[in-house]
């Protein structure tokens, strides 16, 4: 009974793992010359130096004049259904909905077997919950890697949707770890509500 | 136990309270948590003068990409006459009502996510006045290689946002609606 929860465990994360990377990939392959999040790391010496390939830098008066360009906006443009972005999005509300499913679940027994409460609807719906949330959290990272900056301070939208989501995503984890040995509702119900909230902080 | 629990709430209605304080100024806080419309662009232009005004010779810019302090100087007489370059006069009672929209949907005073995070880029130092000028705007256009922007024939400068944000004008700048013109596989 054991190997076969583990083996369904990794098979979800797997499937997580593919969908978030899947979901970058989509954002980045299709133009090679389209900076790669990854290139925010491989960028060294060369891209770095050239101080006009940053293109705000020298934004000087582009404004000017600008009656003389007619406005020819973008015909026929649909936005991707699946991006990271949206990955992102619907993993997270995902997570909530996970969440509520896990708190209204029936219980198992303190006082039944060990593997019948590790396979109640409850404790299967939390393991999922975590599951989802940390697939969230990665596509988060994969997707807005360049919307969270320090420097903005703990007030900025962004910085806080992603301290609370990944605070969230831990304290469900720990829950998760801790079932059904001991108590661990409370941590759990934690980790939903700061998801919860960084979801509503951002949205 | 319970004090704990009591701790993380109250923290978790901190964060809450710390971001709802912008939603102060247009819909209060109560307003802004049960209201699940999504506000994490900025707030499209609802006025039809402004459209008309400012859009007669530009893309007519959400008042929500600049804080109130910007539009101050950009919108008076004397700065009309030579509004980058040209000369964008206009009569005093339209003037007056765009510099009032303009101020009263600025930056600073709008709850959607992109104004705050502008507001809180130009809280100090001196009001900028381009909007390409913001350290937001320049962060989120920093990797974009010239050539896609000044070097493209369709776009030429990052001021024309609706070339590439296809939805700018519902005032959503989102990487997902990013569409360069003459480079149709950047999705």
């Amino acid at each position: 009974m054991k190997p076969n929860f583990r083996f369904k465990n990794i098979v979800t994360v797997l499937c997580m793992t593919v969908l978030a990377g899947t979901a970058h990939a989509g954002d980045t392959a299709l133009n090679p010359e389209w900076p790669s999040a990854a290139s925010l790391y491989t960028r060294k010496a060369p891209f770095m130096d050239s101080r006009s390939y940053m293109l705000a830098l020298n934004e000087g008066g582009g404004a000017q004049g600008q009656a003389a360009m007619p406005m020819t906006p973008a015909a026929g443009f649909e936005p991707p259904l699946f991006s990271g972005s949206n990955a992102h999005k619907y993993l997270g509300l995902g997570t909530l909905a996970l969440v509520v499913a896990t708190a209204i679940a029936p219980k198992p027994s303190e006082h039944a077997p060990l593997d019948e409460q590790k396979s109640s609807t409850h404790a299967k719906l939390g393991r999922a919950a975590a599951a989802m949330a940390a697939a969230t959290v990665t596509t988060g990272l994969l997707a807005h890697w360049n919307d969270f900056h320090l420097e903005d301070g703990f007030s900025d939208p962004d910085n806080l949707h992603a301290m609370l989501g990944t605070a969230g995503m831990l304290a469900m984890l720990y829950a998760v770890s801790k079932a059904p040995a001991s108590e661990h509702a409370g941590m759990g119900m934690t980790g939903g509500v700061a998801m919860g909230v960084a979801i509503k902080i951002t949205w | 136990m319970m004090r704990n629990k009591l701790k993380v709430a109250a923290l978790l209605a901190g964060a809450l309270l710390v971001n709802g304080a912008y939603a102060e100024a247009e819909e209060g806080f109560w307003g802004w948590l049960i209201n699940f419309e999504r506000t994490k662009e900025v707030k499209p232009v609802t006025d039809k003068l402004y459209q008309e005004e400012c859009g007669e010779c530009h893309f007519a810019y959400q008042p929500g990409l600049l804080p109130a302090k910007s539009w101050e100087k950009l919108l008076n007489a004397e700065a009309l006459r030579d509004h980058f370059g040209d000369n964008a006069e206009m009569d005093k009672d339209t003037l007056r009502a765009i510099h009032d929209y303009a101020v009263e949907n600025s930056a600073d005073k709008s709850w959607y996510k992109r104004s705050r995070k502008i507001a809180a880029a130009t809280a100090e130092g001196a009001a900028p006045l381009r909007i390409t000028g913001l350290r937001y705007i320049e962060r989120k256009h920093r990797d974009i290689p010239e050539k896609m922007v000044k070097g493209n024939k369709g776009v030429k400068s990052l001021s024309y946002c609706d070339k590439c944000h296809t939805q700018a004008s519902k005032g959503v700048f989102d990487t997902d609606t990013v569409a360069i013109p003459n480079y149709p596989n950047r999705d």
